[in-house]
């Protein structure tokens, strides 16, 4: 992909999945990425929504392909798809894209050639209480001509960035308010179907 | 590992303590029986019984044992400060303890001084060398490390003495699964399976790597895993029933063109998936129409 793209993701969508990530410190999480290109703009893709999807056993393929089946359908109806896929590592460490986000990203990637990976920047994460950056917590890939994730870079190429200026300051609020408590994946919908994956009461 | 009623048990008593309805011993006592892994609540309600000498006596010698799980739930949320005041009263009531000496090895590791924790492991197995919550750090300090090779060398090696340790078992199957390496996780699952046959998590798991390693034969054998639990679970396994669903596409998908003669009986998939629709209309009934069009993408 030659085209610089911009990807924006909207706050909810943002909070969502570093929620998520909060949630289930002690082990590697992941979420989808909802939403679609610009229809003024073909070079801007919008990130409008999320779902946490799994906080255990992520490299298994049934609870993966049920999930990927209920969001592509539910969303499909709204005129959205799937445009991308979240991670975030079991250690603080590890920086690093691993394997299993890898061959989810070439899954998207059939479907939707400008899927982005994106990945948790556990640093960035932990100065949030203290800086007021308004730069995603969070690393974003691309796949380049030869079908690598490359990490798109401050020195121009593809950008992401968050619709809302104020995310990080919101999202600084709810980390101190613990409200990671009441985020739902599928994994959770998974074990007690009552409990819904979209958390449409998680903002009110 | 816990059952659903007893994870339903300790919510309950969690929620309880959480709106100032008393019963924080109980509940401590609970998750240390469980073994699970509630470290902020542990050292928020420990501390609070702790701190007041009232309660700390009345536990009488079961006091020492609040300590010694303070002292792990406060390191595990990086309060060493908490962590190594709780250790010293240890220490000063049993100054000769193997126990205390694994715990001072553990701050080492949640200071992040690896070696050192390393040369007090080391130590103190010389004089023990079957403690198994030792060896046990070792494997978890290599994995927060990030050496998941020399993590599943040393669980390997630790198994071949204490085989019968399930969680340990399953911790070496989650490693294998997240590196993608399902062959050696399934082959963990059949051990638990063969000591521990009634407990269906085993069969699950079973059934959702060989899944994902495919081919004709592994998925008629998930198949096989996703019934055997259903039947353990009294047919409750949402996972378990969408796991038959998943299958019975898949094989189709895999035997399509070749004249099978065994012809899969479509009676497993339909049963499956009327359970699903039932439990769904009622206890999801707004998210139905997904479960519908979810099930009709995998009728063949």
């Amino acid at each position: 992909m030659a085209a610089e793209l911009k990807y924006e993701i909207s706050q909810h969508a943002y909070i969502k999945l570093v929620l998520h990530a909060l949630k289930h410190n002690t082990t590697a999480v992941n979420g989808i990425l909802l939403g679609r290109v610009n229809p003024q703009n073909e070079n801007v893709v919008e990130i409008i929504d999320s779902v946490p999807l799994f906080h255990s056993n992520i490299a298994l393929l049934p609870p993966l392909e049920i999930a990927l089946i209920m969001v592509e359908e539910h969303y499909g109806s709204q005129g959205l798809g799937i445009v991308g896929y979240f991670h975030a590592n079991e250690r603080f460490d590890d920086a690093e894209l691993g394997i299993v986000a890898k061959n989810i990203g070439d899954h998207i990637f059939r479907y939707f050639p400008q899927a982005a990976l994106l990945l948790l920047d556990n640093k960035k994460l932990e100065a949030v209480p203290k800086g007021k950056g308004q730069s995603p917590l969070m690393q974003l890939y691309i796949r380049d001509t030869s079908k690598n994730w490359k990490l798109a870079g401050p020195d121009g190429g593809s950008r992401l960035v968050i619709k809302e200026p104020a995310a990080n300051v919101v999202l600084s609020d709810y980390i101190s308010s613990e409200k990671w408590q009441g985020i739902v994946d599928f994994d959770d919908h998974l074990d007690d179907i009552k409990k819904d994956w979209l958390n449409p009461e998680l903002f009110k | 590992m816990v059952s659903k009623t007893e994870e339903t048990q300790l919510n309950r008593l969690e929620n309880q303590v959480d709106n100032g309805g008393g019963g924080a011993w109980e509940y401590l006592c609970l998750v240390r029986k469980l073994k699970v892994r509630r470290s902020e609540k542990v050292l928020k309600y420990g501390l609070s019984i702790l701190n007041d000498s009232r309660k700390r006596s009345a536990l009488g010698p079961e006091e020492w044992t609040l300590y010694e799980q303070v002292a792990i739930a406060a390191m595990d949320c990086q309060c060493l400060d908490v962590a190594k005041d709780c250790i010293k009263v240890l220490q000063k009531k049993f100054p000769e303890s193997k126990r205390v000496g694994r715990l001072n090895g553990m701050l080492l590791e949640a200071k992040g001084s690896w070696a050192e924790a390393e040369k007090a492991y080391s130590s103190l197995l010389e004089d023990n060398p079957l403690d198994q919550v030792i060896h046990k750090r070792r494997v978890a300090m290599a994995k927060a490390q990030g050496n998941i090779s020399g993590a599943i060398e040393l669980l390997n090696k630790y198994l071949e003495i204490f085989m019968a340790d399930h969680e340990a078992w399953r911790e070496l199957a989650e490693i294998y699964i997240s590196l993608q390496m399902y062959k050696q996780a399934a082959f963990c699952y059949e051990e638990l399976i063969l000591s521990q046959p009634t407990v269906p998590m085993h069969h699950l798991a079973y059934a959702d790597v060989l899944y994902t390693l495919s081919g004709l034969e592994n998925l008629q054998t998930a198949k096989k895993y996703y019934a055997s639990t259903i039947d353990l679970t009294g047919g409750k396994n949402t996972r378990a029933l969408f796991g038959i669903c998943l299958c019975t596409s898949a094989i189709a998908q895999v035997s399509k063109g070749r004249n099978k003669e065994d012809k899969e009986s479509p009676e497993l998939h339909s049963l499956a998936a009327t359970a699903l629709e039932k439990d769904y209309k009622q206890r999801a009934s707004d998210k139905l129409g997904l479960l519908t069009s979810a099930l009709r993408s995998l009728k063949t």
